[in-house]
């Protein structure tokens, strides 16, 4: 790996200031404020690598805390520069000189920490059955939090959470399976594993139905993606190591269900700036990525859903992994589902990993805008494949009082085949 | 900070006005303190002009950027000055109609920074560029008033004001409301590129197709080194690499026979002219990337070092092809890198010179570089601007073209609107060349505060 | 010294020539810069000074204390046809233009009202544009550069002679249609078109309803006409309301629009004019508003051209009136006084239609003036352009009536 001597910001030199990126940035379209657009934020951050700007200068650190780190500015520059890279130097930087704010340290904390976390996300759990969290959903800060933990609960008619738990260990069912099946381990996470343990189910038992068998793999923690934006790379590196020795030095995919975490560590190798890590993040695919297969050919059709679904193409599946069209190879095999075009789809929700708990006014601004459009679109799902967008877009439907839920698009496909009998 | 790396200027205050009453409340409060100020749009001009230096208020419209109405029957749009150009034209889209003037930038740039730019675009050839498309403006001048200038039917009230406003660079007063002109979307196109082992044959091709009388949508042309620099980006377009230059040729109209005709005569022209290859868009997903790779043209060249000077100067189009090689020969004796990619249909060129600003001896160079190539643009009957305006940035090239009496007309002019130089200070006339027209102030009001000035030559 | 003697003196005897019925001492500077010398003299010497074109059809009658004439600015400097610009002396009759232009395959795609002899220079100060302005454009998108003379003698030049120029601000377009209030026009720089290879005219008589309907089915067919002018009985002197259609470009795109006019009008009523009686019907036109003693005309969105037209009737009678509807532009010429004219640019005011008086014997311009009804802050910054280029009210303009 070149240029690790100055830790990213080399990513930024072929900005020529063309402006080509500001439409394209959610926070920019929020605000109009060109501080907060890509081109205004890498000026800021050049200002930063040469000595011009100083770590704690409390503007640069206001505008960079408001970049989603989404990097829907990436794809659209036509001189490539490399957004998120930069956006990781200067973040740690700016780490290095000041305290880490106490919410993202105490999120950090409870949503991550072995032990800890497992007790919070308990908690949560029986919050959520009790059904209120979606009956207390509001824009407010109580009511958006309320309104995110409703949203990470499995849908109505999706089912089989319970029966789900025995089914992880259960083999695939015996339809088109190539011989052998082809053997994957799972990448559990934090968020996805303590709130959204159903779309693990849903994964197991559709990639089974397409002729994977997926293992679990013990001693795996939270993959780093919300220290790493945050700027604690340091932390962020230790959590990497120990998921590269859990997963060992086989050859088989790592699949991953959360496209914040899978962006993260297809970029293992940067981050640890080592050969373990390369091969690791080498393995890396998401769900989609395994379902539509290599030729894309698309997962074994299920039985017709007559859903309007919207899909909402999360930021580190789109831009930072450049994953498009796999995902739309799962609606394509359910039969009757209609894709339900909504403007912008493809812009930032807001969500990004802890920014909708430390920047809610421009979470919420740039979360508003996709959802004045989603119910203008008025679909009855709007699927994307991510935790922090599924609560982000699930919270904010719900407090705009929509019946819309936000779900994952396996779980969709999951509901066909048990439709379809390929679970009995 | 605009699309100029050469530029650089920090303002004092940045003001993001949410609403017209807003910015009028703010410009009142400005002229009330005498304080002077900058409009600015998407900040993707390329001449320095919205840039603020110190004791001026930088006023970002960006926010403004409602489009009020679409008018189907009497083909307009009246929208605020922060809309993006291409938002506009999809807005316009539904109805059947189109913006007609496209600037590379138009993913980015809004329709306040095109007017006071009168910016064109690659189908301006054709369109007209923007001064042809806007009908009226709701202006807002230094003193804080309103005043509405134009028609809907583009007939002004009295003086032309709406044409004397359009490319002033934002030194008239800021346009707060604009009425453009929507055009019918052409029914039929087609997209050609035709590659050629030389610039020169390429700029006689160009000679030929004006003179059959034939206007194609667009006639754009781009050298080798934009060609490689394109096909690296996320824009790659299959533009022939091994190419000296290839030629995008764009025909549209109304009516598929006759744009079928029109094409294969300029399809034979190209052959005759030396054309390698002459390819025809097959889909409208082939043609999309054929612009896409010229649109970001600029972006892309961003790959071929640090900084990027984009110039801008028109030449008489029969004289393309002798302009093209001096400009590789400047390059050549400076040692440095110039790509072109350009308007040819207009003989609007964009030399674009590849540096590392950070080198202050290559930026001297890049600086003379400029210069001469300027210089032989004008020798050549040319301008040093066709459409990203004078700003900071070429001021200095303005006496070669205009001479002390015409600079201080400009200047009297300007004075009318803003008597007392408030808005976008410094910018456009360097007055230190202007013959001054000082008899006529004495009748005016609000003349105080301007700084004394020079006669010269 | 008299005027006529200091004139003399600074021109020499063949700038001066015959003095009209009014007996203003007429001059015909035969350079640019003899117009400069002579109103810089005027402006120290507090002469008035009206500026004539080819003179021959103006009625001399604003008071002056001298006419300035442009006549002997009639040399055309460049014509480029590879370029497809010219360059051409204000004082140029348009007839000589266009022929010479012929000559070398280019067209001036303009076709003003007034006589074939009319100059340049008035066409551009009036911004009169014909019919050929549905397809291609006011007189303004002619016009790549002026150089003009300012009212105190200042030489200035503006624009520049290639295809795109936004180098300084835009004082041409100030003086298309300044009608001479900013200076006088020397020179100016054009742009041009090929000359058509397939030129035809077609036309069709009908009530004016139907024929405007007829109009919006040929914009809506796609169908791309040179000119698409409806006229009314009077000015083209036939039974009903004429609709004129000129189709002028490449053969190919000719013959399209030739077989999608049929399909338009429902079912081919147009008729085809010869070469010969295409020519007279568009000079008819062209000529038929220097007749009447006023004419002017007024700018409306394609939408309201019907209720436009309906007004102009109501209040002044239909008599001669020619309009691009979808160019939003009518003119209209006739017999009317200063208060029936008043009255009506007030009215049209209220739209959002401007009225601008193009021609009216001098007691009538003077006092309606050749615009008016501003807009709040307009006339502010109308005379202060005024000053900047005639600080001492040489020019005798009659801009904005009194
Ligand atoms: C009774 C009568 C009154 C008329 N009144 C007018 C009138 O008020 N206004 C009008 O335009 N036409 C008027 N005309 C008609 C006009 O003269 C003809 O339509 C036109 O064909 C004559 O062209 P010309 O070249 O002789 O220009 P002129 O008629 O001599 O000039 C037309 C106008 O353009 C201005 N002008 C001409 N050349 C220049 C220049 N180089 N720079 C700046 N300004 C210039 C003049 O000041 C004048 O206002 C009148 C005609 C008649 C019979
Ligand atoms: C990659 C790239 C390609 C480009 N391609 C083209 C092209 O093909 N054709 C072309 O013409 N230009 C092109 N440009 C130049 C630029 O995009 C245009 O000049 C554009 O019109 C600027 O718009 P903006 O909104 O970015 O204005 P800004 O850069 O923000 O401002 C430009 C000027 O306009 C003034 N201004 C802005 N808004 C207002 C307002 N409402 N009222 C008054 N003044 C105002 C500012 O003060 C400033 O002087 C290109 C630029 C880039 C970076
Ligand atoms: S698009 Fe790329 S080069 Fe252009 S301003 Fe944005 S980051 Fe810089
Ligand atoms: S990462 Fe997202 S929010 Fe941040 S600058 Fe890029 S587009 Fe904007």
């Amino acid at each position: 790996m070149t240029g690790i001597a100055r830790g990213g910001f080399e990513g930024l030199d072929a900005c020529v200031h063309c402006g080509f990126c500001l439409q394209a940035c959610p926070t920019f379209l929020a605000t109009g404020d060109e501080s907060d657009s890509p081109r205004g934020r890498i000026e800021l951050m050049r200002g930063l690598e040469r000595g011009d700007i100083a770590a704690t200068d409390p503007a640069l650190i206001s505008h960079l805390d408001r970049c989603l780190g989404c990097r829907g500015c990436e794809p659209v520059c036509p001189s490539g520069v490399q957004y998120g890279h930069g956006l990781e130097a200067a973040r740690s930087r700016i780490a290095g000189s000041r305290p880490v704010p106490g919410v993202a340290r105490l999120a950090l904390w409870a949503l991550t920490t072995p032990g800890i976390s497992s007790v919070v996300y308990w908690f949560a759990r029986v919050l959520r059955a009790t059904g209120l969290p979606r009956l207390l959903a509001g824009w407010g800060r109580f009511g958006f939090a309320m309104g995110m933990l409703a949203a990470t609960r499995a849908a109505q008619g999706g089912g089989g959470r319970r029966k789900a738990a025995k089914a992880r260990q259960v083999a695939p069912a015996a339809i088109r399976r190539p011989s052998p099946p082809l053997a994957t381990l799972l990448f559990r996470g934090c968020v996805m594993q303590g709130l959204f343990s159903h779309v693990h189910d849903a994964t197991i038992r559709t990639l089974g139905v397409n002729g994977y068998q997926v293992r679990d793999v013990s001693g795996q923690v939270c993959c780093g993606a919300l220290h790493a934006h945050a700027g604690l790379l340091d932390e962020a590196r230790a959590l990497a190591r120990v998921n590269v020795d859990a997963f060992g030095d086989g050859d088989e995919p790592i699949v991953v269900n959360s496209a914040g975490c899978g962006a993260l560590m297809k970029e293992y190798g940067r981050l640890l700036d080592d050969l373990r890590g390369e091969r690791f993040g080498a393995r890396v695919r998401d769900v989609t990525e395994l379902l539509a297969g290599s030729a894309m050919k698309g997962p074994v059709a299920g039985e017709p859903l007559d859903l309007h679904v919207a899909y909402d193409p999360p930021c580190h599946l789109l831009h930072a992994q450049g994953i498009a069209v796999q995902p739309l190879k799962l609606f394509a095999a359910i039969p009757l589902l209609e894709l339900v075009p909504v403007p912008g789809a493809a812009e930032c929700c807001g969500s990004a990993g802890l920014f909708t708990l430390l920047e809610p006014e421009m979470s919420r601004a740039v979360l508003q805008t996709k959802i004045d459009r989603l119910r203008e679109a008025a679909p009855q799902v709007v699927a994307t494949g991510n935790p922090g967008c599924l609560m982000q877009i699930g919270a904010g439907l719900a407090a705009a009082g929509s019946a819309a839920r936000a779900r994952h698009p396996v779980e969709l496909l999951d509901d066909a085949y048990r439709a379809a009998g390929r679970y009995e | 900070m605009d699309g100029l790396p050469t530029h650089r200027l920090i303002p004092d205050l940045v003001v993001l006005p949410g609403t017209r009453e807003e910015l009028v409340a703010v410009v009142r409060l400005l002229a009330a303190l005498g304080v002077s100020f900058v409009p600015r749009g998407a900040g993707t001009g390329l001449s320095g002009g919205a840039l603020a230096a110190e004791g001026s208020v930088l006023l970002v419209l960006t926010r403004l950027n409602r489009i009020v109405r679409i008018d189907r029957d009497s083909r307009l749009a009246v929208v605020e000055p922060g809309v993006v150009n291409a938002k506009l034209g999809a807005a316009a889209r539904p109805a059947g109609l189109q913006y007609a003037p496209d600037p590379s930038s138009q993913s980015a740039c809004t329709i306040g920074g095109n007017v006071a730019e009168n910016a064109g675009g690659p189908h301006c050839l054709k369109y007209g560029v923007t001064a042809n498309h806007i009908l009226a403006l709701e202006v807002l001048l230094a003193d804080g008033s309103l005043v509405e200038i134009g028609s809907p039917s583009g007939e002004s009230w009295g003086p032309d004001l709406v044409g004397v406003f359009v490319g002033s660079e934002g030194n008239f007063g800021i346009a707060t409301r604009i009425t453009v002109r929507l055009t019918p979307l052409p029914r039929a196109v087609r997209t050609l590129l035709a590659d050629f082992t030389g610039l020169r044959t390429a700029g006689e091709a160009v000679s030929a197709i004006i003179a059959t009388g034939i206007v194609p949508a667009a006639l754009e042309m781009m050298d080798q080194s934009c060609i490689n620099a394109v096909e690296d980006s996320v824009y790659a377009a299959g533009y022939p690499r091994d190419a000296a230059a290839v030629l995008l040729v764009e025909i549209d109209g109304r009516n598929s026979d006759a744009v079928v005709a029109e094409t294969d005569v300029v399809t034979d022209l190209l052959r005759q002219s030396g054309a390698r290859s002459v390819r025809s868009a097959a889909t409208e997903a082939e043609r999309e990337r054929l612009w896409q790779g010229r649109k970001k043209a600029f972006g892309a060249m961003g790959r071929l070092s640090r900084d990027l000077v984009v110039q801008d100067a028109v030449v008489p189009r029969s004289v393309l092809p002798q302009v093209l090689e001096t400009i590789a020969a400047i390059a050549t004796h400076y040692g440095l890198v110039v790509s072109n990619v350009f308007h040819a249909g207009d003989g609007n060129l964009h030399p674009n010179i590849s540096f590392d600003a950070t080198d202050p001896v290559l930026k001297n160079k890049v600086e003379a570089a400029s210069a001469e190539i300027m210089q032989a643009c004008i020798a050549a009957g040319g301008t040093i601007t066709g459409e990203h305006g004078v700003g900071i940035d070429k001021m200095r090239y303005m006496p070669l073209i205009f001479d002390a009496e015409s600079l201080g007309a400009m200047q009297a002019v300007r004075r009318v609107f803003d008597p007392d130089e408030r808005v976008n200070p410094g910018k456009v006339v360097p007055v230190h060349a202007c013959r001054e027209w000082t008899h006529a102030r004495g009748d005016r009001v609000g003349s105080r505060g301007a700084a004394p000035r020079g006669e010269a030559a | 010294m008299t005027i006529l003697e200091k004139v003399t003196a600074l021109l020499g005897e063949g700038a001066v020539l015959e003095a009209g019925t009014d007996r203003v001492p007429r001059v015909a500077p035969g350079s640019p810069d003899a117009v400069a010398l002579l109103l810089g003299t005027a402006h120290q010497e507090g002469w008035r000074v009206r500026i004539e074109g080819a003179g021959t059809w103006l009625q001399s009658d604003a008071p002056a204390d001298l006419a300035l004439t442009t006549r002997r600015l009639d040399r055309i400097p460049a014509i480029e046809p590879s370029d497809l610009t010219a360059t051409a002396e204000a004082g140029i009759g348009l007839d000589q233009l266009r022929q010479q232009l012929a000559d070398r395959g280019a067209w001036l795609a303009i076709d003003p009202p007034g006589l074939a002899g009319r100059t340049l220079g008035s066409v551009v100060s009036t911004a009169t544009a014909g019919p050929l302005r549905h397809g291609f454009g006011p007189i303004k998108d002619h016009l790549l550069g002026v150089t003009f003379v300012t009212g105190d003698g200042r030489m200035v030049q503006s624009g520049g002679r290639v295809m795109k120029n936004v180098a300084g601000y835009d004082l041409t377009r100030l003086q298309a249609g300044g009608f001479g209030a900013f200076g006088v026009i020397v020179l100016v720089h054009l742009r041009l078109r090929t000359l058509p290879r397939a030129d035809v005219t077609y036309v069709l008589e009908g009530a004016r309803e139907d024929l405007t309907q007829v109009g919006e089915d040929i914009a809506a067919a796609g169908l791309t006409p040179a000119a698409l002018e409806l006229v009314s009985p009077a000015l083209a002197r036939r039974e009903r309301w004429v609709l004129a259609v000129r189709l002028a470009g490449s053969p190919a795109l000719v013959a399209a629009d030739e077989a999608g006019l049929g399909a338009a009008s429902g079912g081919g009523r147009f008729s085809p004019l010869r070469a010969e009686e295409a020519h007279a019907f568009w000079m008819r036109l062209a000529e038929g508003f220097s007749v009447r003693p006023v004419t002017f005309r007024i700018g409306g969105v394609p939408a309201a051209s019907d209720e436009l037209l309906d007004l102009l009737q109501h209040q002044l009678g239909d008599e001669w009136i020619s309009a691009s509807p979808a160019a939003g532009a009518i003119r209209w010429t006739g017999d009317t006084n200063i208060d029936r004219l008043q009255r009506l640019r007030r009215t049209l005011a209220g739209l959002e239609v401007p009225l601008t008086l193009e021609r009216a014997p001098w007691p009538l311009r003077g006092a309606v003036g050749h615009f008016g009804a501003y807009r709040e802050g307009v006339g502010p910054l109308v005379a202060g352009l005024r000053r900047t280029f005639d600080p001492g009210g040489a020019l005798v303009v009659a801009t904005e009536g009194s």
